[in-house]
């Protein structure tokens, strides 16, 4: 069906950056300009492959149960776990991200100047981190890439950092791997509970495990599942990063270099986002929804995860608000933009669920999606009638169309974050490159002097505030729309964050540009270091910003493939 | 004729007293002169059980004078180290001369 | 597929392409030189005036079709999300040409006037990129065909006007301004986005057309019951079109500027005056309006509002518009800044367009809108003028050494602070120095105060009155509206009045105003001026002017004429039927929307009242002010008559400003540093971290201290006995051979003893 490429397809993928890793690794010294160029040759070899993979979605959306390029081979064969690989329209759009990020993140660390061989090969490692989870398959595979880019990026804060590198690395490490053991436990409950680590085996058979038939080491499996998710819920709450799991991020990016810091921003916050689409809610559809009661309060997890989005994105644009570390602002400002990621995924959560009782039949459960009171007195039939009656097919289908519009903004948002968010590291980094500090409070009246870089900053500002007419603002409108009927509430308290944006982001530029012209950065600028963006970092930002535009004023090109994964997506991948 | 065991016990006696001079005496040619003490007694012992058990042969006879060339020799060299020790250490006592000690 | 894009259906595309060409064209390629760029901007804005006189031609008298019962326009597919493809388009109804005639005219005005008024500005070239990109953008709101295209329309002209207020960047007062102002409409934005995103769940799509033009799908959102929500219950069970309408009006009173949301408008003229009277009077605040008049079907959806039953979103715009006009209507009065009166009248003026949809008199509102653009930008750039000549007078009374000790800027936006040039107590006399300025703005004026019969203004503010007269016969809400209007109305022809007198009559107040305009070109016309009748009585000497000074006076003074032109014949299309027989307008207008206006019999009691109001105002103006106007050092007589205490607080706009920022930014800016960062993040979240790091470490530190004592203990401690004992034991090795011969000696008889023991 695919025979453009040979079959392996993914793996290559996946293992040429490894690859082109060692190779410039082992590079002499002295050789740091072939290193560079090395390294961009093969990411940008990489990028190629990753167009291609997307246009290979864009042709031939996957049918249900499909897989583009799937491959599987025997790889653990001990644990019936299977070196499985495939993309649907959710993976192509994360690889075409991360292809398209890693060339610019590459150039942009062309300023490094120290065991340039080690940095230009742990970004190429990275690489292959990222894309490993993207295409993975399997629940064992899936872990061992997650794990896998952990690494490099320790060593690349660790080792290229700021002042503070060995906290901020540390703090990195620890919190990502604290929840690396939850998700490692919850894989492992999984797979042997199912028997297998295929992710699509597991989600076709692990939701249906119930209390009486099933259970692992004597414990029932309604508690098993409750834990399990608790871990795949953690971690990838913590990658993403949502609100409370959130204090590593400003640490970390604070201290990252440049490329680092885009990288991280730009891809690796993905990791959690699609962890969460491709396991933690279809394999849980029954406890996202399931009704639990606190101190009388009734609630359902979906619900919890959608205040946790709503908190994110409020608190993390106050607190972008009060930073006067310009890369500490930008930092916090991924807290609020995945906020609306994590709202998004709230919906899908609860219309996953929906829809996977409404094949069950199961009526309490629909039930108590839609707001119906029962309790044990009322018979099955009148319950049913009345789900029938008030949340019929019909009204399913309705909110699962929301739902599948707020998963598409989701998606899209993630890559518009990923664009915006790499953009505007990219621009701190330059001006912090240049004049060796980033205190907001000594800027002002620079734009006399940076014209060229006022008018990115600028630019690059209204993409991360949602300007309508450029990417941010299709991403936010989607999820918006599809979430208002299902959370008012926080939709509209999240307006609030979405106020408080528009605040930091004026705020950057203000104390940026704006003022009387500076005297000092002037003098700076003249005698000491030009401060004007360099060419070469105007060639690494100038695809963000064309795309911004293009997607922004055209998106249907890149939400078709979206489009076509979401809606695969809520009949179970 | 004189039986055996009177032999037998003028030999024990001499080496008793060979013995005690051994370990009792602090000069080292004295201690000498008394391993020569003991020394006589096994020969009168050897010549003795020769005389009474294999007359016939002439192996105790030579036993004995084996002994007395052996400590000829051993006195010689005894005499030697001791006169390199007194060099040494203007000393013949024994007990100064602990240099094995752990 | 072959596209005629010059057919009606297309060539909107091209209307509002233009604009948006010049702007990436400046930005990318022509930003250093200012003559290209400027070239650039005008060329793109020009054909845009003239596509859309081709367009209007097209639709309204070329086919053999009505307009209004044929909408034209054309769509592409924008994204599809789940089953909805969402198309993009422009389309043009009745209502959209209106709108064409007026907005390209303006913009293409304006255009023309920033050549004279930004020339010398280092950053030319940003201005005509920032000025094209809004044209751009309002054009864009105008033509298209659906919601989500009007809101990016609407929010690029929400950054434009950012920029644009904040365009001299290196005041802290403009920069400021600008972040008021966005932040400000932005509060009505989100909550607008969130209407958009709710309509469009709601009814599948954004179009107007799929919206506004279906009777089914407007009942099917107004008889719905609303969401339900867990936390709220059925708080928000209001029915969706309720709800949206609610969402829209609060996003319109952000960009209108209406009170609670004013307050960003005054300081809004920070910014260059060009941009004053195009963002801030013609266009970009009178798409708040626009807004609501091309949803209006859906927010009155449901209800009957010709028998007295508004919707909540009526009931809000009514209440807000009033309260609005007659609010900015007092404040105007108590205002020196000559940009700030007008800034004051605009918010006024738009609470009467507000008012007046709120009462379902949506072909006022829109007629008043156009007519309102007109003689407003006219007033704006007549004051642009004005101060430009004040500037030039503080300039020139410098060399002759007349100048007064200047006053210290403030650092940043204070409310009661007036700029020299702006301030009209500081002016006085120059009719005789900028006469054509004066006359065109005196036009304005009396348009803006609506004098009767002949000026723009009194035909549309006429007819809101008279919707309004008609309502309140049956109900009290009208007589409210119409209650707030009337008086509304009496104050904007007095300040009208006060401004123009205390401007352009008697004595120049200062050396400024003695020598205004001089060096500006704008004194050719002086000649002519002492010619007159009233230039007789005080005559002024000519000065020489040179090519480039005439050339930019030229730019500046010719769209006042042409606006000057429009403010008295633009309100000629609406006149009541009655004195016509047709009331072309409304004919024009009416099909726009599915629900037909009503047209009153004429009555000549609400025009009587227009008339009376209209003429009282201005007499009380001129009684006060132009009789015997303001002599140097004589306090203002209205500050006599309400004394010191009101006076300040009308120049202190009532407080609300200062309750803002002491009340809602700055326990926000606390909130955002103490409690978020320090008490949430850094303390609690990052206090619980770093405790349990802590716990972790004090476990460690206890695991090292076991470890040390115990298990290294015991496995340094085997090896230290042994070591012990053999120090110990080693000394039976005392080197002293007669002991170990002793010993040997004693063993063997120990041995000998046993083995004889043993034999036995």
């Amino acid at each position: 069906m695919f025979s453009f490429f040979p079959v392996d397809f993914l793996t290559t993928l996946t293992l040429l950056p490894l690859v082109g890793a060692v190779i410039v690794f082992v590079l002499p010294k002295g050789q740091e300009k072939t290193a560079r160029w090395l390294a961009l040759g093969i990411s940008l070899i990489v990028l190629v492959l990753a167009i291609g993979v997307f246009y290979t979605v864009q042709d031939n959306p996957p049918d249900t149960g499909q897989w583009v390029y799937e491959e599987q081979a025997q790889w653990f064969p001990l644990l019936n776990s299977t070196w499985h690989l495939g993309v649907d329209g959710l993976s192509a759009t994360m690889i075409l991200l991360t292809g398209l990020l890693m060339p610019l993140a590459i150039l942009v660390s062309f300023e490094i100047e120290d065991r340039v061989q080690a940095v230009m090969a742990l970004f190429l490692f990275l690489e292959t981190g990222m894309l490993g989870v993207f295409v993975a398959l399997d629940m064992v595979v899936f872990f061992l890439f997650w794990e896998l880019g952990l690494i490099p990026m320790y060593f690349l804060i660790f080792l290229w950092g700021g002042e503070n590198r060995r906290y901020a690395a540390n703090k990195f490490f620890l919190y990502t791997m604290a929840g690396s053991l939850g998700l490692l436990l919850a894989i492992q409950l999984v797979g042997l509970t199912v028997g297998s680590f295929d992710i699509p085996t597991a989600i076709k058979d692990w939701p249906g495990l119930s209390n009486s038939a099933d259970e692992l080491l004597g414990v029932e499996i309604g508690k098993v599942k409750y834990y399990a998710l608790l871990g795949f819920t953690i971690a990838f709450l913590i990658k993403i990063p949502a609100w409370p799991f959130h204090t590593w991020l400003p640490d970390a990016h604070t201290e990252a270099p440049t490329g680092g810091s885009m990288i991280l921003a730009g891809v690796l916050l993905k990791l959690g986002a699609y962890g969460f689409l491709r396991l933690a809610i279809p394999l849980f559809p029954q406890e996202w929804i399931l009704k639990r009661t606190l101190a009388s309060l009734e609630y359902n997890l979906a619900d919890v995860l959608g205040l946790l989005a709503v908190l994110g994105i409020v608190l993390g644009a106050l607190a972008a608000w009060g930073q006067n570390d310009f890369k500490r602002l930008v930092a916090y400002s991924s807290v609020n933009h995945m906020g609306f990621v994590v709202l998004g995924l709230a919906v899908a959560a609860l219309m996953y669920g929906a829809s996977w009782a409404e094949q069950g039949n199961n009526t309490s459960l629909l039930a108590g999606v839609a707001g119906i009171e029962y309790d044990e007195n009322t018979s099955p039939s009148d319950l049913s009638s009345k789900v029938e009656e008030m949340y019929g097919p019909e009204r399913i289908e309705e909110d699962r169309e929301n739902a599948r519009i707020a998963l598409n903004g989701v998606v899209l948002q993630m890559f518009a974050h990923g664009l915006s968010s790499a953009g505007m590291f990219l621009l701190v980094g330059a001006l912090y490159h240049k004049a060796h500090t980033r205190d907001l409070r000594r800027f002002g009246g620079l734009w006399d002097i940076v014209p060229v870089y006022g008018a990115l900053l600028l630019f690059m500002s209204m993409v991360s505030l949602g300007l309508p007419g450029l990417i941010g603002f299709v991403g936010e409108f989607m999820v918006i729309s599809g979430s208002f009927k299902a959370y008012p509430v926080y939709v509209l308290l999240a307006m609030v964050g979405l106020l408080t944006t528009g605040i930091y982001i004026l705020k950057a530029i203000q104390k940026v540009l704006h003022g009387p012209y500076n005297e000092e950065w002037a003098e700076y600028d003249r005698t000491q270091h030009r401060l004007e963006i360099t060419r070469r970092e105007v060639v690494a930002i100038a695809p963000l910003v064309v795309l911004a535009l293009i997607t922004g004023l055209y998106p249907k090109w890149i939400l078709d493939v979206i489009n076509s994964g979401v809606v695969r997506w809520f009949v179970g991948g | 004729m004189v039986p055996l065991w009177m032999y037998l016990v003028v030999a024990a006696g001499l080496f008793c007293i060979g013995m005690y001079g051994v370990l009792s005496r602090r000069n080292a040619v004295a201690i000498l002169m008394s391993i020569e003490l003991m020394l006589n007694a096994v020969n009168i012992n050897l010549v003795a059980f020769w005389r009474y058990l294999t007359p016939e042969r002439i192996g105790g006879q030579v036993f004995a004078a084996f002994v007395f060339v052996v400590a000829a020799a051993e006195t010689a060299v005894g005499l030697a180290l001791i006169l390199m020790i007194y060099r040494r250490r203007q000393t013949v006592v024994v007990e100064d001369v602990d240099l094995l000690k752990w | 597929m072959d596209i005629n894009w010059f057919s009606a259906d297309y060539l909107p595309w091209l209307i509002l392409f233009f604009p948006l060409l010049s702007f990436l064209m400046i930005v990318l390629f022509t930003a250093r030189n200012r003559i290209v760029s400027q070239t650039i901007a005008l060329s793109a804005i020009s054909l845009s005036w003239v596509l859309s006189l081709v367009e209007f031609y097209r639709v309204v008298w070329e086919k053999d079709v009505e307009l209004g019962k044929e909408v034209f326009g054309s769509q592409v597919d924008w994204f599809e999300a789940g089953t909805h493809t969402f198309k993009m388009g422009v389309m043009v109804d009745p209502l959209t040409a209106y709108m064409l005639l007026m907005v390209p005219l303006a913009c293409l005005l304006i255009f023309i006037y920033s050549l004279g008024y930004m020339r010398g500005d280092p950053h030319n070239s940003r201005f005509f990129a920032y000025i094209s990109l809004f044209a751009g953008a309002m054009l864009t709101l105008v033509l298209a065909d659906n919601m989500l295209m009007l809101f990016i329309g609407w929010e690029v002209m929400g950054l434009c006007s950012y920029l644009l207020i904040g365009f001299w960047f290196h005041k802290k007062s403009a920069y400021q301004a600008g972040v008021k102002a966005f932040m400000t409409t932005r509060v009505g934005d989100v909550l607008m986005l969130v209407g958009i995103g709710y309509l469009f769940v709601q009814a599948g799509t954004l179009g107007f057309r799929e919206i506004l033009y279906n009777e089914d799908m407007l009942s099917k959102l107004a008889g719905q019951t609303g969401i339900h929500s867990v936390l709220l219950g059925d708080a928000l069970g209001w029915s969706p079109a309720t709800l949206i309408g609610i969402l829209l009006v609060i996003g319109m009173i952000g960009k209108s500027s209406q009170f609670p949301l004013h307050g960003w408008l005054p300081d809004a003229m920070e910014g260059p005056t060009p941009v004053s009277a195009m963002i801030h009077a013609a266009t970009m605040v009178s798409a708040g309006v626009y807004m609501v008049v091309r949803m209006f079907p859906l927010l009155s959806a449901g209800v009957n509002f010709h028998n007295g039953d508004y919707s909540a979103a009526m009931w809000i715009m009514g209440s807000v518009g009033s309260v609005t006009a007659l609010g900015a209507a007092i404040l105007a009065v108590g205002q020196n800044d000559i940009k700030r009166i007008l800034a004051y009248s605009t918010i006024s003026q738009l609470g009467f367009m507000v008012a007046a949809l709120g009462i379902g008199a949506w072909v006022a509102a829109a007629f008043h809108l156009i007519n309102h653009a007109f003689f407003k930008a006219l007033l704006f750039m007549a004051s642009g003028s004005v101060i430009h000549s004040m500037e030039h007078g503080e300039h020139h009374a410098h060399e002759h050494g007349q100048h007064e000790e200047p006053h210290d800027e403030p650092d940043g936006l204070v409310m009661d602070y007036v700029a020299p040039p702006n301030d009209i107590t500081r002016m006085g006399g120059l009719i005789h120095r900028i006469p054509v300025t004066a006359i065109t703005m005196l036009i304005g004026s009396l348009s803006l105060a609506g004098l009767p019969f002949i000026t723009a203004g009194f035909w549309s503010k006429d007819e809101i009155i008279a919707d309004a007269y008609h309502g309140a016969a049956s109900d009290p809400f009208p007589l409210f509206v119409l209650l707030a209007l009337v008086i509304a109305a009496f104050l904007t022809a007095f300040y009208s009045m006060r401004m123009w007198c205390m401007t352009f009559l008697g004595q120049p107040r200062t050396p400024a105003a003695e020598y205004a305009g001089i060096g500006t070109g704008r004194n050719r016309w002086v000649k002519w001026w002492n010619g007159t009748r009233w230039g007789k009585q005080d005559p002024r000497e000519v000065e020489e002017t040179d090519r480039v000074s005439r050339l930019s006076a030229f730019q500046m003074e010719l769209p006042l004429v042409i606006l000057a032109f429009l403010a008295i014949f633009a309100g000629f299309i609406g006149l009541p039927e009655a004195f016509f027989g047709a009331n072309p307008l409304h004919d024009f207008l009416a099909p726009t929307l599915l629900e037909e206006p009503e047209v009153f019999d004429f009555n000549f009691m609400p025009m009587l009242i227009s008339m009376l109001i209209a003429l009282g105002g201005l007499g009380v103006g001129w009684w006060l002010y132009g009789r015997e106007p303001l002599a140097i050092g004589e306090s203002d007589p209205s500050e006599r008559a309400l004394g010191p205490g009101i006076w300040k607080t009308l120049q202190n706009r009532f407080y609300i400003d200062y309750a803002y920022r002491k009340y809602i930014i700055q326990p926000a800016e606390w909130f955002a540093v103490n409690i978020v960062i320090q008490a949430i993040d850094k303390e609690t979240i990052d206090g619980v971290l770093e405790t349990i790091a802590e716990l972790f470490t004090t476990l460690g530190e206890t695991f090292k201290r076991f470890n040390r004592v115990v298990i290294d203990g015991v496995g340094d401690g085997i090896p230290e006995a042994i070591f012990g004992f053999a120090r110990w034991f080693r000394q039976v090795q005392s080197g002293r051979i007669q002991q170990y011969l002793l010993i040997v000696t004693l063993a063997l008889l120990a041995i000998g003893t046993l083995f004889i023991l043993q034999l036995r």
